[in-house]
């Protein structure tokens, strides 16, 4: 068995349900990663902050 | 370990951020080599005799469709949880996994539609499966825009999780619907098929790998979203003590 990338006169349908996915894909990982890193920092440069306030 | 401690283990937001931190990354990278190993087979098998190369569409759109109902139920048991025992990290678990199913329910509707198009002469009929996984995805969205909506989060948390609840109902009726009525959406041709339905063999291991793979990245991106919203929380529950002292 060989790869097989020609759709044919289905190519129009194939390709765009595949690049869909794969866009989909990219933001919700992109998406996650970001916002779990942004609450992180937040929370921890607000750790720190509170911990220096504290006597 | 019995039923009651294993809750308690996931129950506990200090233990889950120390077993999300290795097990999110685990899944993510076991979900991309079994994608990897999925694609690879969905261009390598044969076309079909009947459906020809549109047959490849197969292999991402089920694992969305049935993802979309599974993530559901995922999001309606945690809502119940949040409900009757008050458990702030199931709160968590059904707000983070709020966007993945609505991306895989999504997904789920644009492959079929370009899956029916070239098969049904369609891109859209308003059969009875057709509609019930649109109206799944319209309870994911009202889910979200519910949460976003009300200032007070308890009030927020309780009125989505009841809406979320509501929606479990749908999961049985996209799931039979094929059964129940005519459709021109075609019944199950994988494990539950009626004898003769069967997924021929050889489209068997893409299709598993693909399932896989989606499995696997729903369960590390629901990790990373649930930890995303553990550090919001600490986040706000810091600025609001910091607030207090300034005073």
């Amino acid at each position: 068995m060989s790869f097989d990338f020609d759709a044919g006169k289905y190519a129009i349908y194939l390709w765009p349900a595949f690049a869909v996915s794969a866009v989909a894909f990219a933001w919700l990982i992109g998406d996650s990663l970001a916002t779990a890193r942004r609450w992180r920092r937040e929370a921890e440069r607000l750790q720190a902050e509170f911990d220096e306030q504290r006597p | 370990m019995d039923a009651r401690h294993t809750f308690d283990f996931l129950t506990n937001p200090e233990r889950f951020m120390a077993f999300s931190r290795w097990a999110a990354p685990w899944l993510g990278g076991l979900s991309a080599a079994a994608a990897v190993i999925g694609l690879v087979l969905t261009f390598m098998v044969p076309e079909d005799y009947q459906q020809g190369d549109t047959v490849r569409m197969m292999f991402i759109h089920i694992p969305a469709a049935s993802l979309s109902m599974f993530i559901y139920l995922c999001l309606g048991i945690a809502s119940l949880l949040s409900l009757v025992f008050r458990h702030v990290l199931a709160d968590l678990a059904a707000q983070a996994c709020a966007p993945i199913g609505a991306v895989y329910t999504a997904l789920a509707l644009i492959t079929g539609s370009l899956w029916g198009r070239p098969m049904w002469g369609t891109f859209w009929v308003w059969d009875a499966r057709l509609t019930s996984v649109l109206v799944l995805l319209l309870f994911y969205l009202g889910y979200m825009a519910l949460r976003g909506a009300l200032e007070d989060e308890q009030k927020a948390a309780r009125s989505a999780a009841i809406l979320a609840l509501v929606g479990v109902i749908n999961l049985p009726v996209v799931k039979f619907s094929v059964d129940w009525w005519n459709t021109l959406h075609q019944g199950s041709s994988t494990f539950f098929a009626d004898k003769g339905d069967h997924l021929p063999a050889i489209y068997a291991w893409p299709a598993v790998f693909m399932a896989l793979a989606y499995l696997g990245g729903f369960g590390a991106l629901w990790l990373v979203r649930i930890r995303a919203l553990v550090w919001r929380r600490k986040a706000r529950s810091l600025s609001m003590k910091l607030a207090e002292g300034a005073r």
